[in-house]
């Protein structure tokens, strides 16, 4: 039937543009992955032009796995992500049953915690490295000072004094630093994404059942129990969601990591991509397709997960 | 009213009192944005300018001489708004298509969508910069709203899908039975009815190509260059300039913020795919 | 005009068939019923006339011409959904006028047609309303209202009463039974309620697993049902069935009869057995008869009041020559 065909036919501007966009690229990057291929070489002009002749097998990806930073980055990768993950669950049911219940001014403590959703990562990412989290001029800074110059006028102080000269000075953290930037992205996107967390556990509370709910207190349910084993259970589903969207968002996190170290250290898969492809495109390339294998295994895990209740 | 029974007022106040200290400490650091950008540059870093100083509207008024801040304004505006256009535009016709005649693979082309999102862009960087550089497309408007379109594409499709199923089956074919044709469905019926839907939807999809901070930054030098990129190549000013970072930030973010919290009920319940009600 | 017939027509979702190759004709101007249990396939039937399914194979016509590829928007039909499927962003008004509109009739001629229809279904003052403002029973009125302005070959009617309370069930029924009289326009009616499929068709198509099991005039099927499924569904109570002794007794494998061809009788009836239930309806006395020895429960009714109660025996007197008489196969024996 031609007027049943039409909308068929409509699916498909969707996915085909989707098509191209996922296979050239991809394809392309497959290609550069088995052969030599660099921006800049003088001692061999010839890699420098995407060609057969290059070829390298599966050179570029011996030369990734042998490189001690693509280990780290995988480790940095999941290390970031699964804390992001672990974090904004947590705090997300845990802030999402404390404001489920009206109290005066509800409506914007839920405005005010939304808020960091809709900051630009960018943003998000100078904000807390520069004016939060900097050793000597952040808050950090500034706090950490204030509290080294209470101590040390303590000193000072008579009677009391013996005591607080035992006391250490403080010292800031820098969060450029290898070990903590990674901390310091875990921070800044935990605060980002746990609203999102929040608001969806908030409206999936809403849906709970309240006779259920006063069925299991007429049965002697303490209030953790009801969240044990009422709360909890509903709230499985979005859980599910809450990971699933993340993980979207989170494998590919770049701006931040970006702004925070510039990769000193802390670098994830994305960033590795970038620092290779700096010069090196085939192992960029190579790179890149390990972060697609490890992505295509997080994806089947979770849409297989959360596939089925998405579409009921 | 067994529950409220249960509660008591030390209870009910505490929890309160904690509810409303959790949200102002994740607005402070937004707060703490704001606050300075107020502060000029040297009194910024000063602690005993802390909370008190004299609120200054300078950075404000200098952010075009500072960061040429209308330019990349202006090119978030137009390729967040137009990304969002040409999503719709494609969008709704699949998730019309794929709610009201679905197939077997109906499914799985969901899913898969899903996925492509799901790949890590950083993996197709280089190809793309070749490509858009071979093309002459790289740095122009139209391969940023091209770009942009096509990564929110699966959740805009998501989106609207979740919202076109709840519509029921028959409305769409008592029009088929009063005579409309495909379009007249999808004009006369289906957008009028999905109205809220569709809102929600374009207006995440606007919000996240606002924010998006990946492929803005890399496929862009000057022309295209976007609100993300102004701030990312800004990114580290070693606490100098925090007075004027802190507004040209605060300048990115709050039209986006502010229209965050007219919406927030509607886009909640589109990002939950409808799994959650 | 609003010959549809039906030719070969089958329809398989995926490896599923649930309706096998079928012919059926539906005559201008008849008011066809198609009833049978839920999932028989009686509303896919009816999707298939109206284009919202293809087919799977075979015909469809409608005034003779094949109207098999023909849209669902193109074939001339009206059809009445059973949740109403009215608009919910429109009025009304703008319900009704939708298919005008869609068919390009003038403001004059719809303004027209609205009113006519709106007199006559009642709903004059409740134009400018939208359908969340209506009570089920306006609703269904509009959602007619809208079938009826287009002035279609054919009313196809999807179980359209099933959403209502009983009351308004009763009172709708008659109203589309008065609208055929009136309009003498084709309509397809389809329900799972027998007593909607006797009290308003001219012809009921009988439907189970796809398969037509008897065509004909409600009175037909009530007094010459063709098999055990039709004799069992057709009725209300259902007919008695016997088997056994009592059956090869005239010569058959089943024999059934209904509950009103059982007369209670003082004494001397050819069965006995014992009440179990009795319903004293006032106008009637239904019995559930236990013990006879010839099937677990006899239902029986009885004009009037019949003072027997529980546990009381009863004596019953079955009328021979209204008994239906079924072979091995489940078929009518003539």
């Amino acid at each position: 039937m031609s007027d049943r065909r039409l909308p068929r036919l409509l699916q498909s501007p969707a996915v085909i543009l989707l098509l191209i966009w996922m296979l050239i690229p991809l394809g392309m990057t497959l290609y550069f992955s088995f052969i030599r291929y660099v921006l800049n070489s003088l001692r061999r002009p010839e890699w420098t032009k995407p060609a057969l002749s290059n070829w390298r097998g599966f050179g570029n990806y011996e030369f990734v796995l042998e490189n001690k930073d693509f280990l780290l980055a995988i480790q940095n990768s999941l290390f970031i992500v699964c804390s992001i993950l672990f974090l904004t669950v947590i705090l997300g049911v845990l802030i999402a049953v404390l404001i489920n219940k009206a109290f005066p001014g509800r409506g914007i403590v839920r405005v005010l915690l939304i808020s960091p959703f809709f900051v630009m990562p960018a943003v998000n990412a100078v904000l807390w490295i520069n004016m939060i989290l900097d050793p000597v001029l952040g808050l950090q800074g500034l706090a950490v000072a204030g509290i080294n110059d209470l101590i040390s006028s303590l000193q000072n102080a008579p009677v009391v004094g013996w005591f607080f000269s035992l006391w250490p000075q403080f010292e800031p953290i820098s969060f450029r630093a290898t070990q903590t930037s990674a901390i310091a992205v875990i921070m800044m996107v935990t605060w980002q994404w746990t609203p999102f967390a929040v608001l969806i556990f908030m409206t999936s509370l809403q849906s709970e059942d309240q006779q259920q709910k006063e069925a299991a207190i007429l049965d002697g349910a303490g209030a953790w129990s009801q969240f044990r084993f009422l709360t909890l259970p509903h709230l499985a589903r979005p859980i599910a969601i809450v990971v699933m969207i993340q993980a979207i968002f989170h494998l590919s996190l770049y701006a931040e990591i970006e702004i925070v170290s510039r990769g000193n250290g802390n670098k994830n898969l994305p960033y590795l991509i970038g620092e290779f492809a700096n010069n090196n495109i085939g192992a960029a390339s190579a790179t890149g397709i390990f972060a697609v294998i490890l992505a295509n295994i997080v994806a089947i895990f979770l849409l297989r997960m959360i596939g089925k209740t998405l579409m009921e | 009213m067994a529950i409220v029974a249960q509660s008591s007022k030390y209870g009910r106040v505490s929890r309160a009192t904690l509810a409303w200290v959790v949200g102002l400490l994740f607005f402070f650091p937004i707060f703490w944005m704001v606050l300075t950008s107020f502060k000029t540059d040297a009194d910024a870093v000063k602690p005993e300018y802390l909370l008190f100083f004299q609120p200054t509207l300078e950075n404000y008024l200098n952010m075009t001489e500072n960061y040429d801040y209308w330019r990349f304004a202006r090119n978030s505006v137009i390729t967040a708004v137009f990304a969002t256009i040409f999503a719709l535009a494609v969008g709704i016709p699949c998730a019309y298509a794929m709610a009201f005649n679905p197939s077997r693979a109906t499914k799985d082309v969901l899913m898969w969508m899903l996925s492509t999102k799901m790949l890590p862009a950083a993996a197709v960087l280089y190809p793309m910069t070749f490509l858009t550089k071979s093309m002459g497309l790289f740095d122009t408007h139209f391969l940023i709203i091209v770009v942009l379109m096509l990564i929110n594409l699966p959740i805009v499709i998501w989106m609207l899908f979740t919202y076109f199923k709840e519509i029921p089956k028959e409305i769409i074919e008592a029009g088929q039975m009063d005579g409309v044709n495909t379009w007249g469905e999808i004009r006369e019926i289906l957008i009028p009815l999905a109205w809220g839907g569709i809102a929600s939807t374009a207006l995440l999809c606007f919000i996240f190509c606002w924010n998006e901070a990946y492929w803005t930054v890399r496929l862009t030098t000057t022309e295209a260059a976007t609100l993300s990129k102004l701030i990312e190549g800004n990114r580290a000013p070693e606490g100098l300039f925090f007075g004027r970072l802190s507004a040209v930030s605060t300048a990115a973010v709050g039209p986006i913020v502010v229209l965050g919290w007219f919406c927030q009920k509607q886009l909640v319940q589109g990002l939950t795919f409808g799994a959650v009600k | 005009m609003g010959r549809i017939q039906l030719e070969k027509v089958s329809k398989s979702f995926g490896d599923v068939e649930v309706i096998p190759p079928l012919d059926l004709t539906i005559e201008d101007g008849e008011f066809a019923v198609f009833v049978g249990p839920s999932g028989c396939g009686k509303s896919t039937l009816l999707r298939l006339i109206a284009g919202l399914e293809d087919t799977t194979s075979g015909k469809v016509l409608i005034d003779d011409a094949d109207v098999t590829q023909v849209s669902p928007s193109k074939r001339g039909l009206s059809m009445v959904f059973q949740t109403y499927a009215l608009y919910p962003h429109m009025t009304v008004r703008k319900n009704i006028a939708f298919p005008m509109r869609m068919a390009g009739l003038s403001e004059d001629e719809q303004e027209k047609r609205i009113m006519a229809a709106a007199e006559s279904l009642n709903l004059t003052d409740y134009l400018d309303r939208k359908p969340g403002q209506l009570s089920g029973g306006q609703r269904q009125r509009v959602a007619i209202g809208r079938a009826i302005v287009r002035d279609p070959k054919a009313f196809l009617f999807d179980e359209p009463l099933s959403n209502l309370d009983a009351a308004l069930r009763v009172g709708m029924r008659i109203e589309i039974t008065e609208m055929h009289a009136r309009m003498k326009t084709t309509m397809i009616y389809v329900t799972h309620d027998q007593v909607e499929a006797m009290t308003m068709a001219d012809k009921i198509v009988v439907l189970q697993a796809g398969v037509i099991e008897q065509v004909g005039s409600p009175l037909e099927l009530y007094s010459a049902p063709k098999n055990l499924f039709v004799a069992g569904f057709i009725g209300s109570p259902k007919m008695n069935f016997i088997e056994g002794d009592e059956a090869s007794k005239h010569n058959a494998k089943t024999v059934g009869i209904r509950p009103e061809h059982i007369d209670v009788v003082e004494s001397g009836g050819a069965w006995t057995g014992t009440v179990g239930v009795a319903e004293h309806l006032g106008s009637d006395t239904f019995f559930h008869v236990h013990d006879t020895g010839l099937a677990e429960t006899l239902t029986v009714r009885a004009l009037g009041n019949v003072a027997l109660n529980h546990g009381d025996t009863i004596s019953l007197s079955p009328r021979v020559n209204e008994m239906h008489r079924f072979d091995d196969q489940g078929l009518r024996i003539a």
